[in-house]
């Protein structure tokens, strides 16, 4: 796989869950989700999306039910639970105040631009 | 994965996808989903323009081996489902729940005919169940009751009427029972009779009382709800008494002072010492018990009834073996030959309502059965116009296996309701039973939705879930629902399927009516012919007295026959009276005495296959006062000790002599060894003495009246007058320390005699009346939703000509259709069903055409009926609305 930026540990499951947050998808629909959001800037890698996703779903974040696709095909689709969105949001302040101290750390350092 | 494993999942799919529906599969679902993903991405590079080939090939690269990862989910989600706890499975069935309740509430009419249909059907079911549960499967309230029996005794010289010949002990025997039987661990004697109580205010009553011993209590398993229960000491006096919860509430206000107040029982006193709770009861008594008196086991002159319990791990025949050697010893000590066997009966052998009820269980299986082909019914035509419903839900992602499930937690949630409907249903029509239960049918009054009924109530109603369950996902598995989405309506192909399958469930279930209607039709002629039956005697005014005479004051039978004189003289001297006789068993009594019967000059048939014969001792007027033919010769002249004379009856005259003259023959009862000969001197016409279901023509012979065991005074009264207060106080006139005895109207015992089979006969009709209108309902279901469907197709033809005439000719004829398939193939099984009825049937053959023909042309005519207003519906299609709609 040739993505040029590796995910950060715990990245995946947020951008999993805020994309279920637009509604329910398929696996494939996630994936195409992000990578269209990012202009494929980020590559979603099969062999971490698909643990991931079973994973999210034991831990109750997400739930999974058979249905058609819209190309009339069975496929799994997943959607958030309540447990899910709580963690999105959760996740989300997290995320913001970590992303924005990692970037002034990155501004201020002596060796950045 | 790797591309060559795809073909074959894919070829694996079709079937999983079935198997799915029981429960998830991990490496099913984890393959399904990532070969999704191939599928998409390879789509995904064939839509910027690579070929086939390279798509698949790009995909290769980009995913790169997967098997790891696939094992990885696959671990993740085993160990999810697996450690999904019950509260998940719990919270995701409440979801479905509550979501087929909706959507069962969004078509109210629709649920409520369904629910009401179940309602009806199981609720029939429940309470003939709570009656079979009460009598046949738990039929003595006792402890242990699977040990308990009762205990008679049988005739040692054999049997040849066919009929079970049991007679009770001898008090002595019972005691010996008692003291001695290694095998049971309990014998218990009673007896049961109404007797006059005389309250402190108000008029005298009649009370239903028992006697017991006792011991009784400890056997019954309870305890008196206050005050004491009897011991030995309160036996030699006797005048103590225990008294119902009922009437402790009733009559004594439920006060605690009752005990030790004094009840006046046939003008004796007895003093109160405790209150009996009502679950004790008695079984075959023929009314609740209201006063408990203790039992002198000492009293020989009482018929006692006996229940006794086995010890744990013995047999019936054991026990019976041990009893026969107890009362040989007894028979040897009183020097005469053994004449008994004993004999332990199950309870539910007793249940005089026995073959009724089995008939009854399976009416309402029918009917039940009905009720479940309505439902059905009602299924497929809801899932027809839940198709393109259906169809929305699964392109919104739901699965097939999502899908069925709902469908079958609603006919789950339906069945349900039926069944809450079901009981409700079930407790009014048990509580309509028992009110309207014939006085000979005690038994039912124990009768209680108890905790078996429950569970067979509730699994009856699962099993009707289960089955419109499958037909509903029987009907959505089967189609496409992109075929569904796209036609916007049913395929015709599908729409015919339906149809055939509705047809056949209203065929079925006007078969099943046809059968129903051809056995009640059978037993109705069968209880108006018993009710319009010639008794051969009249009983019209005549009144039964039973005395028990006590055997010290009236040891021998020239005593006994002076009381007797005198009374029956005394009687005829009371205004009122048109004549008084005495017998030594009244009509409509519960048998007759029997005895071995021997002809002069037959040879003396080997022991063991000697006729019993039924007798009765009377006085020479009996048969004119009775209203008896006399048919040949005289009647007795003489009622001495010596008389060697006997009467018998035409049947006897038939059985015995082949319709010759039996005139002069001379004949014997043996009984207790000896009997004298006896030379026949009149014939007399059969009389249904013994009620109106026993067969008259049945042998009977007429010895001269002895007063041997408990006889009674026969009294016939003149037409407007009721004498028989008096004649009663007659008694404790001559004697004053007899007690007032037991009165019965001959004329509404005989009545009673048929109350049994004329019960059954209205119940079996009330199934009936509900499987028609059912069937019924069924019928016009499948018309009117063909009407329905067809109403554009009607419309066209009326545009084109077709004569509204035709269109209802139509109609007709297709509902004319399914019922004569219906009604051919019930009539197939009736014929071969009624051979189960056919012991209940009473001068009527079991393929009496008559019912046959009332049940085919009344079920026609129900058919025909609930055709009708589809009919109309038809024929008023207005051609342009009814093309302009769809």
């Amino acid at each position: 796989m040739d993505s040029s930026v590796d995910f950060l540990k715990g990245t995946l499951d947020l951008m999993v869950l805020k994309t279920l947050s637009w509604g329910p998808t398929h696996g494939y629909g996630i994936a195409r989700w992000i990578e269209q959001c990012t202009s494929d800037v980020l590559q979603v890698e099969e062999g971490s999306l698909y643990p991931a996703l079973h994973k999210l779903e034991e831990k109750g974040l997400i739930a999974a039910e058979w249905g058609i696709s819209e190309h009339n095909r069975r496929a799994k689709f997943y959607r958030l639970t309540v447990l899910g969105k709580k963690q999105l949001a959760a996740s989300h302040d997290t995320w913001a105040r970590f992303s924005d101290a990692v970037f002034k750390v990155l501004r201020t350092a002596p060796a950045g631009r | 994965m790797s591309d060559e494993h795809a073909p074959h999942a894919h070829r694996a799919a079709t079937w999983r996808r079935y198997l799915r529906f029981w429960g998830p599969r991990a490496e099913a679902d984890v393959d399904d989903e990532l070969r999704f993903h191939i599928e998409m991405r390879v789509r995904d590079y064939m839509e910027r323009g690579m070929s086939e080939a390279q798509a698949r090939a790009a995909t290769v690269k980009r995913l790169g081996d997967l098997s790891n990862d696939r094992a990885e989910c696959l671990t993740i989600t085993t160990r999810r489902q697996r450690r999904m706890t019950r509260a998940q499975l719990v919270d995701a069935l409440g979801q479905d729940v509550s979501f087929a309740v909706r959507t069962l509430g969004r078509q109210k009419g629709w649920t409520a005919v369904a629910i009401l249909t179940l309602a009806l059907g199981i609720g029939a079911n429940t309470a003939v169940f709570s009656v079979v549960s009460s009598l046949l499967l738990h039929p003595l309230p006792y402890p242990h009751a699977d040990r308990v029996a009762f205990l008679y005794q049988e005739p040692t010289q054999g049997n040849t009427t066919g009929m079970m010949v049991t007679v009770t002990a001898r008090a002595s025997v019972i005691r010996a029972w008692r003291e001695s039987s290694r095998a049971l661990e309990d014998i218990e004697p009673y007896t049961s009779a109404s007797m006059t109580l005389v309250p402190p205010r108000g008029d005298a009553v009649s009370v239903t009382t028992a006697s017991i011993l006792p011991s009784f209590l400890r056997f019954a398993g309870e305890h008196p709800l206050f005050g004491r229960a009897f011991t030995e000491s309160d036996l030699p006096n006797g005048h103590v008494a225990m008294v119902s919860e009922g009437m402790w509430r009733s009559r004594y206000g439920g006060e605690s002072t009752i005990i030790g107040q004094t009840l006046t029982l046939d003008g004796s006193m007895y003093t109160i010492i405790g209150v009996m709770p009502s679950r004790v009861r008695l079984p075959r008594a023929f009314s609740a018990i209201e006063v408990w008196l203790p039992l002198d086991l000492h009293n020989e002159h009482v018929g006692y009834s006996t229940m006794a319990r086995l010890r744990p791990g013995m047999t019936y025949a054991v026990a019976e073996r041990d009893l026969d050697s107890i009362s040989t010893r007894i028979d040897a000590a009183e020097k005469s030959k053994m004449q008994f066997h004993s004999k332990l009966i199950p309870p539910r052998q007793m249940v005089g309502f026995g073959e009724s009820l089995l008939l009854l269980s399976g009416a309402v299986a029918l009917v039940l059965l009905i009720a479940c082909a309505n439902v059905a019914h009602l299924f497929l035509a809801r899932a027809a116009s839940r198709q393109r419903e259906l169809a929305i839900r699964a392109a919104l992602g739901a699965g097939r296996g999502r899908l069925v499930r709902q469908l079958f937690t609603e006919s789950f949630v339906l069945a349900a309701a039926g069944c809450v409907g079901g009981m409700l249903v079930g407790w009014l029509g048990l509580e309509a039973l028992v009110a309207l239960r014939p006085g000979t049918l005690t038994e039912l009054d124990g009768a209680r939705i108890d905790l078996t009924t429950l569970v067979v109530t509730i699994g009856v109603s699962a099993l009707t879930g289960l089955l419109f369950g499958i037909v509903g996902a029987m009907q959505s598995a089967r189609h496409s629902t992109h075929e569904s989405l796209k036609a916007g309506a049913l395929s015709t192909s599908h729409s015919r399927r339906q149809s055939r399958l509705r047809g056949l469930l209203v065929v079925s279930e006007i078969a099943l009516s046809t059968a129903l209607l051809v056995g009640a039709s059978l037993l109705v002629r069968s209880v108006v012919r018993l009710q319009m039956m010639d008794a051969g005697f009249d009983a019209r005014g005549m009144y039964g007295i039973t005395i028990i005479l006590p055997e010290k004051a009236y040891a021998t039978p020239a005593a006994r026959r002076a009381f007797y004189a005198e009374l029956t003289v005394r009687a005829r001297s009371i205004g009122g009276v048109e004549s008084a006789m005495m017998a030594e068993e009244a009509p409509a009594s519960e048998g007759f005495l029997i005895g071995a019967l021997q002809i002069d000059g037959e040879p003396a048939p080997p022991l063991g296959t000697t006729a019993f014969v039924d007798y009765n001792g009377v006085q020479p007027n009996y048969f004119r006062a009775m209203g008896i033919r006399l048919i040949e010769g005289t009647t007795f002249s003489d009622t001495s000790d010596k008389s060697n004379q006997v009467m018998v009856n035409a049947g006897f005259v038939k059985k015995y002599f082949a319709g010759r003259s039996a005139l002069g023959h001379r004949v014997r009862v043996v009984f207790n060894g000896s009997g004298d000969w006896m030379t026949i001197v009149g014939v007399v016409g059969n009389a249904f003495t013994s009620g109106l279901t026993l067969d008259a023509s049945d042998p009977l012979l007429y010895v001269p009246f002895q007063g041997r065991y408990h006889p009674a005074i026969l009294v016939r009264a003149k037409p407007g007058t009721n004498p028989i207060a008096s004649v009663r106080k007659l008694i404790p006139a001559i004697d004053r320390h007899l007690p007032l005895p037991n009165v019965t109207n001959v004329e509404e015992a005989m009545q009673q005699s048929i109350a049994t089979p004329r019960f059954t006969m209205m119940l079996l009709a009330a199934f009936t009346i509900l499987a028609l209108v059912l069937a019924a309902v069924g019928l016009y279901g499948v018309l009117a939703y063909a009407v329905a469907q067809r109403t554009r197709e009607i419309g066209i033809r009326i545009a084109l000509g077709a004569t509204r005439r035709t269109i209802g000719r139509a109609i007709l004829t297709q509902g004319a259709f399914l019922a004569i398939m219906g009604i051919a193939v019930g009539l197939g099984g009736a014929f071969w069903a009624t051979k189960f009825i056919d012991k209940m049937l009473y001068g009527v053959p079991r393929s009496d055409p008559y019912s046959f023909a009332a049940g085919a042309l009344l079920l026609f005519a129900t058919a025909m009926l609930a055709c009708l207003v589809p009919m109309r519906r038809a024929v008023s299609v207005d051609p342009l609305i009814a093309m302009r709609t769809e």
